[in-house]
């Protein structure tokens, strides 16, 4: 006990000592100290003012009425369970987030083995004229959907798809971005890991599973929460092709809350609760596997 | 050089490229090509096509309305491409400079990465409702009466204030990286020499990201252009009297609300140019500055 106290005494006047010293002498020190709490200040300032939108989303969710007109007014409710329970079973949000779900789990493994196979291709086999399939894959960059969803439309009518899961995640399933990023990691696997496979006997398959895949799981991940990201938050093309309730994905029923709530058919805290539903998954992804995100933006700008 | 390629069969590789290249021929090449195509006819829902020429284009250059329509999204572009990169890059350097809490800091300014823009759109519409918004009366106690349901440029400021904040995550992701990859004798040297925090960022900083700058440039800018749908038609629907009614709206108008395929299609192959040129244009940025980094 005592020493504990001894102990704090001095590590208290070795502090002041310090402190004396600096301020003695060098006083651009404590403006950087000053400096230090002002960037504190700052950031709480402009971070909240980042994250205030969402807050008053959550909150007013929770609200029976969802009626905020001045800041005080931003307590939490009480009517959580309820405006939650009535947007999932009641607006069909159960419905949508589930085919957003299927759609954005679809898109994501389907872009992912078609990527690798097409990556493989291009950075481990000899292929003639490689350079031109690579740039081939890399032009489609220059077509987004707004540049052919009209054409697109069509073509899925006369498909005889429109309407279904197939025309919301086929069309996605190329995937210039993936094939360059997984290609940029390719190529950074070491190439005597390569040289000692190919002396080994090694073939695709097994190099595939047994090399290339265990050495690019944080690349894979990563890809992975940026394509689901992306999926999940499509709205143009889902709002053209799908035409029935049942088959709509979450972002366009949100479409449907804000033509009733214009209307004055609902309340808004029921809009807020379908909003912190539709943001959820892709929010809490992004969280949980921020680091192999992270690694993998990395990349994708070389 | 070439010891990467260790595997020979060609027609293997054929088929690894296979999936790739038929769902690119099939789903982004051949309607791309139909857009072209159409752009010559005169085509909509229960018409028979009729080939027109150039008409379509004629008649784009002469209407007064899609001409404004350019002028503002190129305004819009501007707006959000210089309010994203100008916030982004200052929180980036806050972060950068803070001495603890950076990753708590970092992950409540790059979620909104993750943010729908539908979701996106309801929140503004609910925060700065003209009625019932949270922000109406304080922004209203300011002296500004707050009626985007009809004013014209407010409805513009609502929408761009949402596509900025909802691109902010993105671009300080990769500003981050840029700003930690500067070697830290730079930093100190500029330290040494007097130089202080916000001179640095301008002088020191700003100069070396440029690579990283430039593509966030063209990226905001092509988000700005196509991926900012959502907020116009949930925030404003291209109004008041078309006051938001970019160029992405305004093909979806054409086709979905109007049915007149052959001018949408003139619209996507003006459109398709508007990606090309900034994708060009990007190219050749990062051609010359590629020495910079890596």
């Amino acid at each position: 006990m005592t020493g504990a106290i001894q102990y704090a005494k001095r590590r208290f006047e070795s502090a002041r000592a310090a402190i004396g010293a600096e301020t003695g002498s060098e006083t651009p020190e404590s403006t950087t100290d000053l400096g230090a709490a002002g960037i504190h200040f700052q950031l709480w300032l402009l971070a909240g003012l980042v994250l205030f939108p969402i807050l008053v989303t959550v909150v007013v969710s929770t609200k029976q009425q969802g009626i905020v007109t001045s800041l005080p007014d931003l307590l939490p409710g009480t009517y959580a369970v309820e405006n939650y329970r009535e947007a999932i079973v009641d607006y069909g949000f159960g419905r949508f987030m589930w085919n957003s779900l299927l759609m954005s789990v679809v898109i994501v493994v389907g872009k992912l083995v078609v990527s690798v196979l097409a990556a493989m291709a291009i950075v481990y086999y000899r292929v003639p004229y490689k350079d031109l399939v690579f740039l081939f894959v890399l032009f489609t960059l220059l077509l987004p959907v707004p540049v052919r969803f009209v054409p697109l439309f069509q073509l899925m009518n006369d498909l005889g798809w429109s309407n279904s899961l197939l025309a919301i995640t086929v069309p996605y399933i190329a995937s210039a971005t993936t094939v360059f990023i997984l290609r940029q990691h390719f190529l950074s696997i070491p190439t005597s890991i390569v040289e000692t496979a190919k002396l080994d006997g090694v073939g695709p398959v097994k190099f595939t599973l047994q090399v290339l895949v265990p050495m690019s799981r944080g690349v894979l991940v990563g890809v992975s929460i940026i394509m689901f990201v992306y999926a999940w938050n499509q709205y143009l093309w889902p709002l053209v092709i799908i035409d029935s309730e049942a088959n709509q994905v979450a972002q366009v029923g949100l479409q449907l809350l804000q033509g009733d709530v214009q209307g004055g058919q609902l309340s808004w805290s029921l809009v807020m609760a379908g909003s912190v539903l539709t943001l959820l998954p892709p929010l809490a992804l992004m969280i949980l596997f921020r680091k192999p995100l992270l690694e993998t933006f990395a990349i994708q700008q070389k | 050089m070439s010891t990467r390629e260790i595997f020979d069969g060609r027609l293997e590789a054929a088929l690894l490229l296979a999936p790739t290249a038929i769902v690119s021929l099939v789903f982004l090449y051949y309607p791309t090509a139909l857009a072209f195509r159409t752009s010559f006819f005169d085509s909509g829902f229960g018409r028979v096509p009729e080939f027109v020429g150039l008409e379509n284009y004629a008649s784009l250059l002469g209407n007064p309305e899609y001409h404004s329509s350019v002028l503002l999204s190129v305004i819009f572009a501007a707006i959000v491409v210089v309010g994203v990169i100008s916030v982004s890059l200052y929180l980036t350097f806050l972060i950068h400079e803070v001495d603890a809490g950076q990753g708590w800091y970092l992950i409540s300014v790059i979620w909104p990465y993750a943010l729908p823009p539908a979701v996106g759109a309801l929140v503004f519409l609910f925060i700065f409702h003209p009625t019932l918004g949270v922000l109406t009366g304080p922004i209203e106690a300011l002296g500004i009466e707050l009626d985007w349901f009809n004013d014209g440029p407010q409805a513009f400021v609502v929408v761009a204030l949402a596509a900025i904040w909802k691109q902010i995550g993105y671009n300080v992701i990769f500003m981050i990286a840029a700003m930690k990859n500067i070697p830290d004798a730079l930093t100190e040297t500029a330290e040494l020499d007097g130089v202080g925090r916000l001179r640095r960022l301008v002088s020191v900083y700003v100069p070396i990201m440029t690579p990283t700058l430039f593509f966030l440039v063209i990226i905001d800018t092509i988000y700005a252009f196509f991926g900012t749908f959502a907020f116009v038609d949930l925030l404003t629907s291209g109004g008041p009297s078309n006051a938001t009614n970019v160029l992405i709206f305004d093909l979806y108008r054409e086709a979905f609300s109007f049915f007149n395929f052959g001018t949408a299609s003139a619209k996507s192959v003006v459109l398709f140019l508007v990606v090309a040129a900034l994708m060009a244009v990007q190219f050749r940025l990062t051609e010359e500055y590629s020495y910079y980094g890596a």
